[in-house]
């Protein structure tokens, strides 16, 4: 099982409302919606590891640290994202990681 | 199956594509899943639709989400076009037709008071009128008519059929000759529009105007009503204004116009209210309880956490120490979500060493494989 990480992104979010307006409606079922976003998980997964090639290199400071069950949590504020081609401020980031040792195999 | 090239390539176009091979392949996937349960493909094509949408809303990705999608915009587009073109149109040409009447009006009525002007003036009858005007109704989508009087008159056929016929020109002879003359730039865009959308309610207004933009539209048989009911007016101001505005009216009415009447538009504005007296309402009706209360108000906010807490914001709230609110004010938490390959500190200088995540940043989303990271706590 991959992880189910990726589902509290645009792509997931837009998954989740859709498979929920789907449910309301009575067009497929809870198990089924389910379903489909474990297939998500495997597909963002596999996408991410497979068709993304880039880096990115960020500076901030950081306002608070949390490791819990190895998922490490941040914020950091006032940072700078920069790729090679242009470069993002932003105030405040969250960053959210899963131990990425395993071949994305689940968090238990 | 990548058809990206390993480059280095702006982010930004690597996200749309991700997430359309993303979006396929989970379709694809799914798809049997949904058979096994009996559920219809449709269902599976309308969950496509919605991911879709829902994407393309949120405007974290740039670019059209599918193919269809952008075929769907560049025909919105061309649409759009279309408006705009015979706006230009229909303005070059009420410049280039000397204005008789100071009517600035952007109307869409069948009557053009030359014809009417020539009407008295050269005795033309109101059967050649009608006949110019009667137009046959397999009119294509946009087309120019030219009247015996060599005026171009437009026609645009809208989408449901209806065909609107566009004059170049003003009419009305208003009763204030106060009017500006034509007005340039926006003065039609907003008649074409609505011409376009079968009656919607909201003329735009204008100052002083008796008879606002109507929107006159037409099918074959009310273009024979209005010739002969205007073929036998006399060249009167007043009395085409009437029965024009009759005319628009019974339009109006029997295409069940959501439009109102043109003289109500004037008084759709709602009465303004403005209260002066600050946020600290009470029902107090009495002034002398006021000047009071404003009084004892001034007091008590000087005192600590007393009972002072009147119904504005609690005292002491300024102590709060709260990073929240500021930060609420952006629209989008920035979040990244990814795996971590080594988290090191040392002190208080951390070391992240990320991989596979997407971001989204001020609203925008990001990818990446690999990235690295400094902070200090």
């Amino acid at each position: 099982m991959a992880y189910q990480l990726y589902r509290n992104t645009t792509l997931g979010n837009s998954l989740q409302e859709s498979l929920d307006e789907l449910i309301q409606t009575q067009q497929i079922t809870p198990q089924l919606a389910l379903q489909v976003l474990l297939q998500f998980d495997k597909a963002i997964n596999t996408a991410l590891a497979n068709r993304v090639c880039n880096r990115v290199n960020f500076k901030g400071s950081l306002n608070t640290y949390r490791f819990c069950d190895n998922v490490w949590t941040f914020v950091l504020n006032d940072v700078e994202f920069r790729e090679v081609t242009d470069l993002v401020k932003v105030d405040k980031v969250k960053i959210v990681a899963c131990d990425g040792k395993n071949t994305g195999n689940a968090a238990e | 199956m990548s058809n990206q090239l390993n480059l280095p390539q702006v982010d930004s176009n690597q996200v749309p594509k991700l997430y359309r091979s993303v979006i396929e392949d989970v379709i694809n996937e799914v798809r049997e899943l949904f058979l096994d349960e009996g559920v219809d493909e449709q269902v599976l094509m309308e969950l496509k639709t919605l991911w879709e949408n829902k994407l393309m809303q949120s405007k974290a990705v740039e670019g059209f989400n599918t193919e269809e999608q952008a075929a769907l915009q560049a025909a919105a587009q061309q649409q759009a076009q279309q408006a705009q073109q015979a706006t230009q149109q229909a303005q070059t040409q009420q410049v280039l037709l000397p204005p008789q009447q100071q009517a600035p009006q952007q109307q869409v009525i069948v009557q053009d008071p030359k014809i009417l002007q020539h009407m008295s003036a050269t005795g033309m009858s109101a059967a050649t009128t009608a006949a110019t005007l009667a137009l046959p109704t397999g009119i294509g989508p946009y087309q120019q008519l030219i009247t015996s009087q060599g005026q171009i008159l437009q026609v645009l056929r809208a989408a449901n059929g209806t065909q609107y016929i566009i004059q170049p020109q003003q009419q009305m002879v208003l009763q204030q000759q106060v009017l500006p003359q034509m007005q340039p730039g926006g003065g039609q865009a907003p008649v074409i529009q609505q011409v376009l959308a079968p009656l919607q309610g909201g003329l735009p207004q204008q100052t002083g105007v008796i008879i606002q933009p109507q929107q006159v539209i037409l099918t074959g048989n009310k273009v024979q009503q209005n010739a002969q009911v205007q073929g036998g007016a006399a060249p009167g101001g007043q009395q085409q204004q009437q029965q024009i505005q009759q005319q628009v009216q019974q339009v109006q009415q029997v295409q069940g116009g959501a439009a109102p009447g043109v003289p109500q538009q004037q008084q759709q504005q709602p009465p303004m209210m403005l209260q002066v007296d600050g946020a600290g309402d009470t029902s107090s009706e009495e002034e002398d309880e006021e000047e009071e209360y404003d009084e004892e108000e001034d007091e008590e906010k000087e005192k600590d956490g007393e009972d002072g807490q009147v119904e504005e914001e609690p005292l002491n709230s300024e102590d709060d120490v709260s990073d929240e609110e500021d930060q609420e004010l952006f629209d989008t938490e920035n979040v990244v979500v990814c795996q971590y390959d080594k988290i090191h500190r040392s002190k208080n200088k951390w070391k992240f060493h990320l991989k596979d995540g997407i971001m989204n940043l001020n609203g925008r989303d990001y990818v990446f494989s690999k990235a690295i990271g400094d902070a200090e706590w």
